[in-house]
């Protein structure tokens, strides 16, 4: 047996020094990022990061806790608007506004955590899912919100200067998202985060070890939807203008997609998933000038579908990947990724 | 106009009715609530508008093909992805689920773009009938009747039909019926068959008042879940009983409340439900063992 | 009689079966109190009754002079009260130390914000998390599981599952135990280290324990007390010897000749 010098260290956030020399040079790719590439390019890191930080949220209440989500939608709507009102009509500033957007969504959060704890899997789903459609109509048919028309987003300042370009924003965003990022895992790694697994694995057992279902479960929910309100709040920003039909129902599966497709139940795959999902979104908007799959597509749409229904390749795509990562490999790319790395440690034998 | 409103809640109620209904029969055998039933159904129905629309086959005909395809889609998702799965979580059911939904709007969105199309009866749609101050239309008339033959017929095949009570054997107790020879993953994908095929009878009822999009039963699928839940999830009956009462509240409140906010009443029904009574009007409690 | 652990009276029943029919019995504090009976006879429910996860219909439960029955688990949890299940209720994905400190949920204070802001070592989280593991980590030393500590315990064969089981119910630091049948499915050198570790909780560490159990060597061999029940019902309560001598229990256990 190994020798341990502290119980710290069957913890800490970096289990080897090399897991800190990758994470030095992640550091430094970030930083040099905006150095070496376009504003356009900026613009779709920004968006990719804050995917991220939904998918973080998402993931500790489907992958951590075991619970589902279906409205992930309606928690970042309600930090968008939040953010934006409450800038507007209070005049706060972006940081304050951001938090307390971030504590907004949590508070429904907690609210939509409350049935929850009588509630079984599909019942859940269900009761998010009509959550989720339930904040755009309410907000679609209210003027306070700006209706379907929706809101302009102010400008943001920062200890006085105006941000404007992606470049700048991504110094923001990306900042929030790595801090967010550990934050979770500080999270998952301690007391609380194993009482939410252990709700996962077993609530009965949970229950009779002390663990407070009804706490626990509704706190899941809330920091959850906190991280989700957060994304919202960038959201607005990098988006300049909001209206409740950006956040849909597809865009709360598609942050379940980045779940599934990630990793439930892993940091790592949270921003795998949040990474690769966006990416593939984004990229599927312009799929008919990929090459070669471009060209196919064409064929078949002329063939057999229609060109201009092609967009819709990508919920085909979606459906697809979700369907086979749950029925393939339940534990997403990172488990992908762990069984890479196991057979690189016994090859060649 | 109170009975008038009653009427019009009994005649939406009939939809939600068929949908909870298509909804409970999976959830009773799997456990899982069908996401994708909606968009199984809204696929179904363009199969029928494309079959007249391309004057392939008369009406009737291409809705018989209509259900005959949703019968095949139901069966295939079981066999060909749900049987695949591992001993799958709930979780991981619904997400199954949630991509074939995924999967079929944008397979309807690709093949026949986002543009509305209309699909109609072959009836004069505004042709109404007068019973005393009651006006009503012919076609809530069709959907009415219809909705209580496919009730009526379901409720005779469950009881007096050898597959119908191997169907229901599964329900309970899925070991069980394996013990006693029944050929569960057949019963399975009948099932899913079955309820397709009753999810598109509800579909094509509700395109003629609706413009026939890939959203098309967005909002009917979200009423048939609150019914469902009104009605407990694992009760046929119940699921019934769920939809006429939401399309008579939802109907009520559109009048004399809000009309607003009518589309909303659902979920609020639904938390409602939920929050004093998590296991539906019409159901039993469940205890799990340890 | 005692005022330590007594069930007075309890009822509970499902849609019309009597499950469990007014039981009384008392245990002494520091004993071993042992529950024996056919199956179906309603042993597991009453443990059930005991941590909380049903609710009795009518009847008492009284632990160190207060009242449990109709608590939540986890309040009956922060109460002392620790169990194992007939049928292992483990954090299967999780490693047999992570298992371990959910038995010390209690006695931690680290909250949310406590959690989220982990840093470094010196946290309030990470210094308590520290203090903990040690403390798991005497257990793992007394349950001979220092093998199998970083594995997850789905991996684990069934007789160590049920070890892990026995771990995380003691490292809750119980006055009572609740343990639902703890050698079954185990080997008999298994069952031979099971029976002196037994005896070690409830000596060394004081540890007063109720206990469900088929075997009737272990039974006789360990038990202060022995409770047998049937439909629900006392058939005797006395000394192991009493019990054993009892012409029902021969009945039951020996069979009709």
């Amino acid at each position: 047996m190994d020798m341990k010098r502290h119980y710290y260290e069957d913890i800490q956030i970096f289990q080897k020094p090399v897991h800190v020399f990758w994470f030095v040079i992640l550091l430094i790719g970030l930083v040099i990022l905006p150095l070496v590439t376009r504003n356009y390019t900026m613009s779709l890191v920004n968006f990719i990061a804050i995917n991220v930080i939904v998918t973080l949220g998402l993931n500790l209440l489907v992958g951590y806790t075991g619970q589902i989500s279906l409205g992930h939608a309606g928690f970042v709507a309600i930090g968008a608007y939040a953010t934006v009102l409450l800038m507007q009509h209070l005049g706060l500033n972006f940081f304050p506004a951001l938090v307390l957007a971030g504590f907004v969504a949590a508070g429904f959060g907690f609210l939509l955590g409350l049935p929850a704890l009588r509630l079984e899997g599909p019942y859940l789903a269900i009761a998010t899912l009509g959550f989720g459609m339930a904040v755009t109509q309410i907000i679609g048919r209210s003027t306070f919100f700006g209706g379907r028309m929706g809101l302009k987003v102010p400008k943001i300042n920062i200890a006085g200067i105006t941000l404007s370009s992606d470049k700048e924003l991504y110094i923001v965003i990306i900042s929030i998202t790595v801090l967010m990022a550990f934050a979770m895992r500080n999270l998952t790694r301690s007391r609380v985060g194993r009482a939410l697994i252990a709700i996962r694995e077993s609530d009965i057992a949970a229950e009779t070890l002390g663990v407070n279902l009804a706490w626990y479960k509704t706190l899941s929910f809330a920091v959850s939807a906190f991280y989700a309100g957060v994304a919202g709040g960038l959201l607005a920003i990098i988006f300049g203008y909001i209206n409740p039909s950006i956040f849909d129902f597809v865009m709360s599966i598609l942050f379940l997609a980045m779940v599934v497709v990630g990793g439930a139940g892993a940091i790592l795959g949270s921003i795998l998933g949040g990474i690769v999902v966006t990416f593939l979104d984004l990229k599927l908007n312009a799929v008919t000038s990929m090459p070669l799959i471009g060209d196919l597509l064409r064929e078949i749409s002329t063939r057999w579908m229609s060109v201009s229904g092609l967009p819709n390749f990508r919920s085909v795509l979606f459906g697809i990947l979700l369907i086979l990562f749950v029925v393939f490999e339940p534990h997403g790319l990172y488990g992908i990724w762990l069984r890479i790395k196991k057979y690189w440690k016994t090859w060649p034998f | 106009m109170f009975s008038q409103l009653i009427i019009n809640g009994i005649s939406s109620g009939s939809l939600y009715a068929l949908v909870a209904l298509a909804m409970v029969i999976i959830y009773k055998a799997s456990e899982v609530p069908n996401f994708a039933q909606g968009e199984m159904a809204t696929l179904s129905v363009f199969v029928a508008w494309h079959f007249v629309n391309a004057q392939f086959l008369p009406f009737y005909q291409a809705v018989a093909a209509a259900l005959l395809f949703a019968f095949a889609v139901g069966v295939l998702f079981e066999f060909t992805v749900l049987r695949r799965a591992e001993k799958p979580s709930i979780l991981e059911l619904i997400v199954m689920t949630l991509g074939l939904q995924m999967f079929i709007y944008g397979i309807i969105g690709w093949k026949w773009g986002a543009e509305q199309k209309t699909f109609s009866l072959p009836i004069a749609e505004d042709s109404v009938v007068q019973l005393g101050p009651v006006v009503i239309g012919w076609l809530n008339i069709i959907t009415i009747v219809t909705s209580l033959l496919c009730v009526l017929l379901l409720y005779l095949f469950f009881t007096h039909t050898k597959l119908g009570t191997a169907m229901r054997a599964v329900q309970m107790n899925s070991t069980a019926a394996r013990i006693n020879g029944i050929r569960v993953h057949r019963i399975m994908s009948l099932t899913w068959g079955l309820s397709a095929v009753i999810g598109t009878i509800a579909g094509i009822l509700f395109a003629p008042v609706s413009p026939l999009d890939p959203q098309l039963m967005w909002d009917p699928l979200l009423k048939g879940f609150a019914a469902g839940v009104l009605g407990g999830m694992t009760s046929p009956f119940g699921a019934v009983l769920g939809g006429y009462i939401l399309g008579i509240i939802e109907n009520l409140f559109g009048a004399y409340i809000s009309l607003e906010f009518k589309s909303v009443v659902a979920f609020a029904l639904i938390v409602l439900v939920l929050w004093f009574k998590p296991s539906g009007l019409f159901s039993r409690h469940y205890e799990r063992k340890v | 009689m005692n005022d330590f652990f007594t069930v007075t009276g309890l009822t509970r029943t499902f849609g019309g079966v009597v499950a469990i029919d007014a039981l009384d019995f008392a245990q002494k504090k520091g004993s071993i109190f042992s529950i024996i009976g056919p199956n179906g006879a309603g042993k597991t429910t009453l443990f059930n009754c005991i941590s909380g996860i049903y609710r009795p219909d009518s009847g008492e439960i009284c632990f160190q002079g207060r009242r449990i029955d109709g608590l939540k688990p986890d309040a009956i949890a922060r109460h002392g009260i620790a169990r194992t299940f007939q049928n292992l209720e483990l954090f299967f994905r999780m490693t047999t130390m992570e298992n371990l400190m959910l038995g010390r949920h209690i006695h931690m204070r680290t909250n949310i914000w406590h959690g989220l802001t982990m840093f470094h070592k010196n946290s309030t989280a990470a210094r308590e998390e520290a203090e903990h593991r040690e403390k798991v980590e005497h257990i793992i030393d007394l349950l001979d599981l220092q093998s199998a500590r970083d594995v997850p315990v789905g991996a684990l064969p069934y007789g160590r599952q049920k070890l892990v089981e026995l771990g995380r119910a003691l490292a809750l630091e119980p006055s009572l135990l609740l343990l639902d049948e703890p050698s079954a499915g185990m080997t008999s050198d298994e069952r031979q280290d099971l029976f002196f570790w037994i005896k070690d909780i409830q000596q060394e560490l004081g540890v007063s324990i109720l206990m469900i159990e088929h075997n009737m060597q272990m039974v006789m061999d360990i038990s202060d007390r022995v409770l047998a029940i049937d439909f629900g019902k006392k058939l005797v309560e006395g000394t192991p010897e009493e019990v054993a001598a009892h012409p029902e229990v021969i009945k039951a256990y020996l069979g009709e000749d």
